[in-house]
């Protein structure tokens, strides 16, 4: 079962980031090992005599060209709907791709997107040619208004960014999947652990996108294939149907002919 | 003049402006060889446009390169 990005089939439902990782070749091997094939990645100011960016830059072109992979450039550290619209234009230049996660934070203190600024830039990308992703909050006319922009894809946190902290409020993300059911709807910022990746596809997300949960983990390598998993056995249990929670509890085993000293 | 090229002020004497890939060269020893995009005072500078575009006393270069990024 494949997920669709703008029409663009992909194998894997994980969509992962490059930043935070021990090293290039810890961060390499890692976003191998979880399948992915779309890559975030930004555009920064550097020091022009250091080649540490331009070294990244070549171990991010050999990732995706090993995994039969998608750039996906942020904006992250936007805060204004005009930045964010130079940030996209730079970003298609460089990598060469129109499809980008629309970052444009609204507050220092937890990286909330600015619902304002991100439907205005959502709009005039879309009308530029860019197939958006935007970063929202969990809210459900945002991701409406989103949709009814033109955005294929939605992606509403799960928590804050970088803070591993989970769902937050799955009614919030259960509500957003009910009511958007033609959208392509991934979760992206503040999952932690494999089981948090896992309840959002229980839930009938299409994919989840994620960094620091692998990237700081003991393990990258490993944590990255956990994932993997995860999104595979969260799509499997929504597919599946999940049974009816009951209020009383019901026996599992036959009760018909049950030994003689139950009988009485 | 001076021109501010990310953050950083490049005082250019008399001159009263240069071109983008002038300003460039202030930047890099071989932009040719790294891989950048710009913006002049905010806005997008596509590489097509490097060479008429002009910078002026006071203007703000930003080039900006590939990155990790979640």
């Amino acid at each position: 079962m494949s997920l669709t990005i703008y029409g663009q089939q992909l194998t894997s439902r994980l969509l992962i980031g490059s930043a935070l990782y021990p090293s290039p070749q810890v961060m390499k091997q890692a976003i191998l090992a979880s399948g992915s094939q779309v890559v975030t990645l930004s555009l920064k100011r550097q020091n022009p005599t250091e080649q540490s960016g331009q070294q990244i830059w070549q171990y991010l072109q050999e990732i995706v060209s090993q995994n039969n992979g998608h750039l996906l450039p942020n904006t992250a550290g936007c805060k204004t709907a005009k930045e964010a619209v130079t940030l996209a234009k730079m970003s298609r230049e460089i990598f060469q791709t129109d499809w980008l996660k629309l970052e444009v934070i609204g507050d220092d203190y937890n990286l909330q997107p600015d619902p304002i600024e991100l439907l205005s830039a959502t709009e005039q990308l879309l009308n530029d040619g860019f197939k958006v992703l935007p970063y929202c909050t969990d809210d459900l006319v945002l991701c409406q208004r989103l949709y009814d922009l033109g955005c294929e894809v939605i992606m509403p946190w799960a928590s804050p960014i970088g803070t591993g902290k989970g769902l937050m409020n799955p009614y919030n993300l259960e509500t957003i999947r009910l009511r958007l059911p033609q959208a392509t709807l991934i979760v992206d910022a503040g999952i932690g652990k494999p089981s948090d990746a896992c309840l959002a596809m229980e839930m009938g997300y299409d994919g989840v996108l994620l960094n620091s949960a692998v990237a700081l983990a003991d393990n990258p390598v490993l944590m990255a294939k956990a994932f993997a998993q995860a999104l595979q056995a969260g799509e499997q249990g929504y597919v599946a149907g999940v049974m009816q929670q009951r209020q009383t509890a019901h026996p599992s085993t036959p009760t018909l002919d049950t030994p003689f000293w139950h009988q009485n | 003049m001076t021109i501010h090229i990310n953050g950083k002020a490049y005082s250019l004497g008399e001159a009263e402006y240069i071109s983008v890939n002038n300003a460039l060269i202030l930047h890099f020893t071989e932009p040719q060889k790294t891989t950048f995009a710009v913006a002049l005072n905010g806005d997008f500078v596509g590489k097509a446009d490097y060479d008429s575009t002009v910078v002026k006393s006071g203007d703000s270069l930003d080039v900006l390169q590939p990155i990790q990024g979640g």
